[in-house]
């Protein structure tokens, strides 16, 4: 398997482990609001406003997706003409087979331009959140994909407010849990008694 | 967000977030239970018979199923028809009911999507056996031709729907396995044993649902449901066009890609309504797919049932005034030929059945929609009957008149599809998160 932490390397954070979205996004609003820098926030489900709270814009998938699309409708055409009408025009009861019938070609244009805007930006999604298969996870809880919200803050980052304040702060918001130094880890364990052990704990 | 307070809760039984993922990660993690491998066994024997006669179909040729001359198209491409028509209300759930906002969609869009796939299979099977040499299956591609430079023709429908369904399956395995990697991580995080954990982590692909993924994910989530919507519909109407374009009464009308996309949404629905009130009740899902549930896709049969009608009769009014005899013979050969038992079945099935559900104890009650939801599949299989058949079998020259029954081989290839079908449908209920968890637990506290 291929190590994915590329994003979380070698860094630590300051977690603060929420069971309930609103309060992590009040307390994303009020670290926001402190100037506190927020490295991103994990949760089991989308949480809607988060990325607005944490200040990211829109993706520009979208362009992305569209520009997939219009190869798509070129390939379309191109295939089309190219065959029925350079290539190979297949003369059937006498009918023109020139640009004329462009209206036939027009639904194995559409089906592809679907086809390609599709696989297109799931592929480039896919490399954008730098996902593929065989990766390794990196987790901050192991009940983020269950039922637990983490906020994380990375300690290499300086911030105007100290570690302490940043952890009151966190509590004081509702974090069931605050953990002032904690690295990424994944769950693919070779030994099977050591993977129930951890289970047990946690 | 405001809701009225008539609205009822979407997920009943107070479920907290953690209580969702153990109740739809219950039948990963655990043993399959008895009535599974009785689902799953049935399925395999049936899995066996649609072996069984394709192998027969191409040791001993395409003579063993009744399809002649005149009637060249049976139950194969009735079949083809029926099943791809099933898929379509899978993309429905998914695609066309997040643009719309429907909240509801989320507890069935999982196995909806994942019926639309395995529909896809099955109906993929009759046209490429129907082609008898099934090993030369690649040939409907734009390949270069090893004989000269001919091209596939693009100006046949066939063509088109070699694309639109190719298309579809691949779009709609897209869409399915995005919404699913959420899932899957979750299962992984939860897994007890080395298989599992290194299975789902292979196809979790590392997701860790950081809020930058979530936000990429739900406009790429967004977009794909955009472009399913209007693929989904082209898809069905190009399958019309297979008949529409040809010069057959029964089937040159312009009527044919509305009427075959609501007949489409129509049979999909029923389909859907049959297998969940089966999951529901084996798997104890009544808290996820409540009546409410139930009750939103009774109307969508509702609605649809009466769209098809509408077209029946429109067909039929069209066909009279039209002046030309051939069309006004073929309708009148459906009604009162010797295939007038599947016209009035399809009318009665199709038209009047679902009218029952404009009572609200129909459309609440379990095993009666369970019992509406197959009159419905067996109504729309001979929709597709009598477009097909009843169409082709008294064509222009009385002489070329014959009958059309199916033979033991072609009704085994259709039940066998059944078997293809519900193998899939139990494997999947198995290893993958019927529900999906991720969107579930964004609506644990809304309102429908």
């Amino acid at each position: 398997m291929i190590d994915k932490s590329i994003l979380l390397d070698d860094k630590t954070f300051t977690v603060g482990i929420f069971d309930d979205s609103d309060k992590l996004l009040n307390a994303v609003g009020t670290l926001k609001k402190k100037g506190v820098k927020i490295f991103d926030c994990y949760t089991p489900f989308p949480v809607h406003h988060l990325d607005k709270a944490l200040g990211y814009d829109r993706t520009n998938i979208s362009i992305g997706a569209f520009l997939c699309g219009l190869l798509g409708s070129l390939t379309g055409f191109t295939l089309a003409y190219s065959m029925n009408v350079v290539d190979w025009p297949m003369i059937i009861g006498g009918k023109p087979q020139d640009i004329s019938v462009f209206t036939s070609f027009i639904p194995v244009i559409f089906e592809l331009t679907i086809l390609f805007t599709a696989f297109g930006m799931v592929i480039l999604f896919f490399a954008r959140t730098r996902m593929i298969h065989g990766i390794k996870e990196d987790l901050l809880s192991r009940r983020q994909t269950d039922d637990h919200m983490v906020l994380a803050i990375d300690n290499g980052e300086t911030q105007d407010l100290s570690a302490s304040e940043i952890q009151s702060l966190l509590t004081s918001e509702g974090a069931i849990e605050v953990d002032a130094s904690r690295t990424s880890f994944n769950t693919s364990l070779t030994d099977e008694e050591e993977l129930a052990k951890q289970l047990m704990t946690t | 967000m405001y809701s009225a307070d008539i609205r009822q809760p979407l997920v009943t039984g107070g479920k907290t977030y953690s209580d969702v993922t153990a109740d739809i990660c219950r039948p990963i993690e655990n043993k399959p239970t008895n009535s599974w491998w009785l689902g799953f066994s049935i399925g395999v024997v049936l899995l066996l018979v649609l072996a069984g006669t394709l192998a027969w179909t191409v040791w001993e040729g395409i003579g063993t199923w009744n399809t002649n001359k005149s009637v060249m198209w049976g139950w194969d491409i009735t079949n083809f028809v029926f099943w791809v028509g099933i898929g379509h209300a899978g993309t429905l759930i998914s695609a066309v009911l997040l643009l719309f906002r429907q909240k509801w969609r989320m507890s069935i869009n999982r196995s909806a999507e994942a019926m639309t796939i395995f529909a896809v299979f099955c109906a993929a099977i009759f046209p490429l056996f129907h082609m008898g040499r099934v090993w030369l299956g690649f040939w409907p591609l734009p390949l270069p031709n090893a004989f000269g430079s001919l091209w596939v023709n693009f100006n046949s429908p066939l063509l088109w729907d070699v694309f639109a369904i190719s298309t579809y399956l691949s779009v709609s395995l897209v869409f399915w396995y995005l919404g699913l990697i959420p899932d899957i991580a979750t299962v992984r995080d939860r897994a007890t044993s080395k298989a599992r954990k290194y299975w789902y982590g292979f196809f979790a692909m590392g997701w860790n649902g950081s809020a930058k993924s979530w936000g990429r994910y739900e406009v790429v989530a967004l977009i794909l449901a955009g472009i399913s919507t209007p693929l989904v519909l082209s898809v069905h109407t190009i399958v019309s066009m297979d008949f529409a374009t040809s010069v057959i009464p029964g089937w040159h009308t312009t009527i044919f890609p509305p009427y075959f996309v609501a007949g489409a949404i129509f049979s999909g629905f029923g389909m859907v309504l049959t297998l969940l009130l089966i999951a529901r009740h084996v798997m104890n899902y009544q808290d996820y797919i409540t009546t409410e549930h139930l009750e939103a896709m009774t109307k969508v049969i509702l609605l649809t049932g009466s769209v098809v009608g509408l077209a029946y009769i429109t067909e039929f009014v069209i066909a009279a005034y039209s002046g030309y005899e051939y069309e006004q013979y073929a309708f009148a050969n459906r009604m009162f030929g010797p295939y007038a038992w599947a016209y009035w079945t399809m009318m009665f099935c199709n038209l009047m059945a679902p009218q029952v559900f404009w009572s609200k104890w129909a459309r609440t009650t379990p095993w009666f929609i369970f019992v509406i939801s197959i009159v419905v599949n067996i109504g729309m299989w001979f929709e597709r009957f009598v477009i097909i058949v009843t169409s082709l079998h008294r064509d222009f020259l009385p002489s070329s008149w014959v009958m059309y029954h199916a033979t033991w081989v072609e009704v085994g290839i259709f039940l066998g599809t059944f078997g293809l079908f519900f193998t899939c449908f139990f494997l999947f209920a198995k290893f993958l998160p019927v529900i999906n968890m991720a969107e579930v637990k964004t609506i644990i506290k809304d309102k429908e």
